[in-house]
Order: structure tokens, then sequence, then C-alpha cells
């Protein structure tokens, strides 16, 4: 399968911020609009972010999916920074209109429940997306993981590296890059959106999920067939972890060691993408070489 | 290219035909629905744990109901084991369950409790003999793992019902609606034809539907999808219940179930109880259980109804998955009845 990537950014260009899920107020994305402009690009704001709503959503479904459908078709707009993630993006997926985003292909930017536009893109689309960090990420300040986003959009080719894990298996694969957050992953399976993992490297990270659900949503992914032929497996942060009263007995990592020890592809644990500060840009459907030694996990484009 | 078409003119209605001449539910494909024998006094009923641990204090009152009813109770190893949340470890819990499911002495098995752990078990089961000599399978929630899977593999029927850890400890003072919905269980081992009366619901959508009841918990459903457990539900009544979930994650366990195709075939749709986990004030979710339903089935016209006695509640009726129900929903009343 050929995925097309997006032309990268110059100058000049313009990107634009929208909200398809949860509310996000204006002045939590002041500093990222400051430092997109610093970049040398223009930004174009939606009217989702920080907008009049009253509940959970940043508009209603029409609202939402009208900003970014404009968002996709305006050529003016060079690619899209989602403000936040939260809940929203599957209510609104099937009645966007990729025609003249297929046609004129731009980069979107975010992740979490973003997870199921990326599956959507690579499945549907063919256009790859970039699986980074969001608006509200650049009040951390300018770190080396919203540097690796701006790296990414400007067509620098990302050689990641982080420590070993002691669960780690050892190999050297290239292949394409796909994944997202584990629960949105599981919860389009079987949906249009649903992404083929054969011979693909397959990310993973999740916030705020008891250990009994995510060891749950791991037996989902087993069971559907999309672990057995992994060229190879990122695991990145599960941030925010519960537990049961009765204690699961397990950690997240150790879950996914005895799931994934029948298979004999390459693992890193660890790996910097998360909902915490640590979360490189990753560009889904884009090949990837994974190099995992004893020493030290590397991920280059 | 015409045999194509021949053949697939030719499935649904030899299908339908064969659901009338033998009177057994038959569509989509689905061979029918084998009922296993009901029980009669006398007759063994297994205790085990296939996911979360349980005492054996805490299966007393269970203990006493199936002696009361005239049946043996035959307690299972994993009953009083432990490894952490679980009834035992992954091993431990598989073959109790194995070794009930083939004891032909076993008429019925009656899952202590719910939690979390079938799907860590199911693909090591063997059901070979369970499939000779099918049993009554009971229990809901994460036994919703195994309602599925039989369901789907081996055609079978299973009682989705309150398990051990919902007997009431002391009958005399326990509500009516607990006593109801226990004896309920035992209406449904000794092959009763199972009838239900519940209130109308003023967001019901009205109408009369003829199907195989398949269904459960809402969240376990969703984490089947994919799997060779996944549900079919095309020309079934599907019923549907949850607990401790969000409203936002409730809208996106219906979005999974519509994305997917499991919405837009079915014969009737049942809405059981669903405890939500409230909102943060200031971000509320703006839509009810109700909302969040009809939005997704708005373009189907089968009767969809709430507040059906099923779910993580004292109104928790046992419920014969795989078996032909009709449902009645009109204004002034609601009904499903076993066919």
């Amino acid at each position: 399968m050929i995925i097309k990537t997006p032309p990268y950014l110059k100058k000049g260009d313009t990107i634009g911020i929208t909200c398809p899920a949860g509310y996000m107020d204006a002045a939590k994305a002041q500093t990222c609009i400051n430092m997109l402009q610093s970049w040398g690009f223009d930004v174009m704001v939606g009217k989702t972010l920080g907008s009049k709503s009253k509940n959970y959503f940043s508009g209603t479904d029409e609202e939402r999916s009208d900003e970014l459908q404009a968002m996709l078709d305006d050529e003016n707009i060079n690619a899209i920074l989602f403000g936040r993630g939260g809940y929203g993006m599957g209510r609104i997926i099937d009645k966007l209109d990729f025609t003249k985003f297929k046609k004129n292909p731009k980069w979107v930017i975010g992740f979490s429940d973003i997870t199921i536009l990326h599956a959507h893109l690579y499945t549907k689309i063919k256009v790859a997306s970039l699986h980074a960090p969001m608006a509200a990420a650049f009040n951390e300040g300018e770190n080396e993981f919203i540097q690796s986003l701006h790296k990414a959009i400007i067509g620098k080719k990302a050689k990641y590296s982080c420590a070993a894990h002691a669960f780690n298996k050892p190999g050297n694969v290239t292949a394409g890059l796909v994944g997202g957050n584990l629960c949105l992953l599981a919860h389009i399976i079987g949906s249009p959106s649903d992404i083929n993992t054969k011979n693909k490297i397959l990310f993973i990270e999740d916030i705020g999920e008891q250990i009994y659900n995510t060891d749950r949503l791991l037996y989902q992914l087993k069971r559907s067939g999309k672990l057995a032929n992994l060229a190879g497996l990122i695991v990145g942060g599960f941030t925010d972890t519960k537990d049961t009263d009765r204690p699961f007995g397990k950690t997240v990592y150790e879950a996914i060691q005895e799931i994934t020890a029948e298979y004999n592809y390459p693992v890193a644990y660890g790996f910097p993408v998360s909902h915490g500060k640590e979360n490189y840009a990753l560009k889904v459907g884009v090949n990837y070489t994974l190099k995992i030694t004893k020493a030290k996990t590397q991920l280059s484009e | 290219m015409k045999r194509k078409h021949f053949l697939s003119s030719f499935i649904p209605l030899a299908a339908t035909f064969g659901a009338v001449a033998s009177g057994k539910t038959s569509f989509d494909g689905d061979s029918p629905v084998v009922k296993p024998p009901y029980l009669k006094a006398g007759d063994t009923v297994g205790i085990c744990c296939p996911a979360g641990f349980i005492t054996i204090e805490d299966i007393q009152p269970a203990l006493l109901k199936l002696k009361e009813w005239g049946f043996t109770a035959r307690i299972g190893e994993t009953i009083s084991k432990k490894d952490f949340t679980f009834g035992g470890t992954d091993d431990e819990r598989l073959n109790d369950l194995q070794q009930m499911l083939d004891d032909k002495s076993i008429k019925a098995i009656l899952f202590a409790r719910g939690g979390y752990g079938g799907v860590r078990i199911i693909d090591r089961l063997n059901f070979k003999k369970f499939d000779r000599d099918p049993k009554w399978i009971i229990g809901f929630s994460d036994a919703t793992v195994f309602h599925s899977h039989i369901n789907v593999k081996y055609r079978v029927a299973t009682i989705h019902s309150k398990m051990c850890n919902s007997f009431p400890n002391d009958w005399n003072t326990a509500e009516p609606v607990q006593k109801e919905t226990i004896e309920s269980i035992n209406k449904c081992l000794k092959g009763e034809r199972m009838k239900y009366l519940f209130t109308p619901n003023e967001k019901n959508r009205t109408g009369i539907a003829v199907g195989e009841l398949v269904g459960g918990n809402l969240k376990t459903l969703e984490s089947l999808a994919g799997s060779p457990s996944d549900i079919h539900t095309k020309d079934k009544i599907l019923f549907v219940e949850d607990t401790g979930e969000y409203l936002y994650s409730i809208d996106r366990m219906f979005w999974n179930l519509k994305r997917s195709g499991k919405l837009d075939k079915l014969k009737g749709l049942i809405i059981g109880g669903f405890k939500i986990k409230a909102d943060t004030p200031g971000e509320e979710f703006g839509k009810t259980i109700e909302d969040i339903v009809l939005e997704k089935v708005a373009e189907y016209k089968y009767p969809v109804c709430f507040d059906f006695p099923v779910g993580h509640q004292k109104n928790n009726f046992a419920l014969k998955c795989g078996a032909l129900h009709t449902l009645g929903v009109h204004l002034n009343e609601c009904r499903l009845t076993e066919v």
C-alpha cells in the first residue's frame, strides 16, 4: 500500500488550529500560536477554539465537523494542528469528505482521540499524518518534543533515541509505522477506520486506564490478529495508570510482555510517545527503521 | 458470476425455510441454536470462577438456594482461590472450567462472579465435549465473553443472569425484586418459557420484533470486536447494559457498534441499566443515554426500548441468550417473551 506524504511546510505557510473533540480555552493555545508564528508560520484559528459551548465539546457535531471540513478543503491552509483531544473525533469522522484532501493532502497533527483520524487517513485515504503534541503541550515550553514536531513539519528526517528497557526484545527492522492510543485503536476494530498491522511497526500508548482494562484491550488486539504479524512493537508511556481495589498483580509493561511473549519481532518499551511531556512527533504511514540493542532504542525515518 | 448470484439468493431462502420448519431461530447464515437440556431435581450445578475471585463464605447464599431448588452443587477448585484480582491463575481457572464443561454429570455451570478474566482463558478452552453435550452456562458482565463466544461458535443457548455474589444473604429480608430475579434463574433452568413485562419509557420507539436474543455487557462486547468471539447481530434482538462508564465512553461504544455494522440489521434493541459515572462539573457531556442511543439508530426502523430490567442492579432478570423472543414495545406496556 502506497501512502502519500503531504508537502512539508515552508516559512509563510499557514497552520490552522481547530478543536474536533473536547472544549479548549483560547488562552491555553496562545503559547502555541506565538511559537508557530516565531517559527515563521501564519496561524488561522477556528471558532471551535475558545467557543461558547457550555458542555464537554468544543461545539456541536456540525460546528466541529464543518470547521474541520473547511480546513481540510482550504488550499490556503497547509497543515491542521488540533487544539486538544478528549472525545469527539469518532462522532464526526464519517461526516467528513476527504475528496479534496486526498487530491491536495496536508499534515494533520494530533494524538489521543485523533488516533481515529490517523487510522482513517491511513486505511481509507492513504495519506500520512502526524502523531504529535497538540496546542496545549506548547505550554510546557519549546522542549525537544515540541521541536520534534517543528522538524517533522518542515521535512527534517527524524532520528529518535531512548534508553534501553529491561523488557526490550532486540532487533532491527524497517517498516511502515502505525499506531496511537491503545483504547482508540481497539475501539475502531471492525469499523471502516480499522488498521491492518501486518508487517508494520505498531506503537501504542495510553492514559488513565485501569490495568485490567489495558490487559483486555491488548487481548482484543491479539485476538483480532493485530499482534501476530507485526514487524516490530513500540510501547510508549502508559501514564496515570489505575489499579483495582484488588490489585491486578502485573504492571502494564508486564502484561504486554506476557501477551507478546510468543512473538519473535523486536519490542521496545519506554519509548517517548505518551500523554506526558515525552511525546515525539511520529509520522503514521511513513517508513521507519527501528533498531533495538542492549544499549538503546533508535527510531529513524 | 451467475453461480455467485444463484448462491446469494438461495442461502437466505433456505435459512428462512429452515427456521420455519424447525421452529428454531436461524438467520444470517447462523445455524439454529440448541438449548441445553433443562434441569430437574437432583441435577448437579457446578460453580467456578472464570474471572474475579470469591470466598467460600460468599457463595453460601447461592448454595442454599440451589439446594432449595433441588440441585446438587459442585464447588470448583477456583472457589476461594486467589491470584491477585483473579480466582486463581489463568491455568487454574481454565482447568476448573474445562473440567466442568467436560463432566457429563454437571448439567449447568454457574459463575460465582464476574470481574475480569474470561478473555484470558477463552481461546484455551476446548468446547468439543460441550458442543456434543451442551449444558447451561450462567452469568453476566465479564461472562458476556462466554455468551458471545458460545453463541457465535457453538450456537448453544446460555443464561445471562445474576451470579453467586448477587444472592441475598438473608432471603427473609431481601427485597421482592431480589427474590424475583434470583428465582428467574431457577425458572430458566427448569425450562419455563420466560416472560418479562416492564415499564415503558417515553423515549421508546414502538414496534414488534421477533428474533434471537443476544447481548450483554456493552464494554465487554466492544472488547470482543474483531475477535473470533465477536457477536453476530443481524436479524437479532440485541440487549446491552453497562456500569461505571462515563457518558462519553458509552457514546463511543455505541459508535463502535454502529461503525462496525452491528446496529443496522437488528430486529430490535433493548437497553438495560446503565450506571453512569458522573462527568466533571463544567464538562458535562450534555446527552442522556436515550439521546445517545436514539441518535445512532435514528435511520433504522426497529423497536427500541429503555429501562429493561437487566444490568448491574437489583433489577436483573435471567435471560436466555440465543433463544427466540418476541419484543413488543407499546405506549402502555413493554413485553419480552420467549417464543
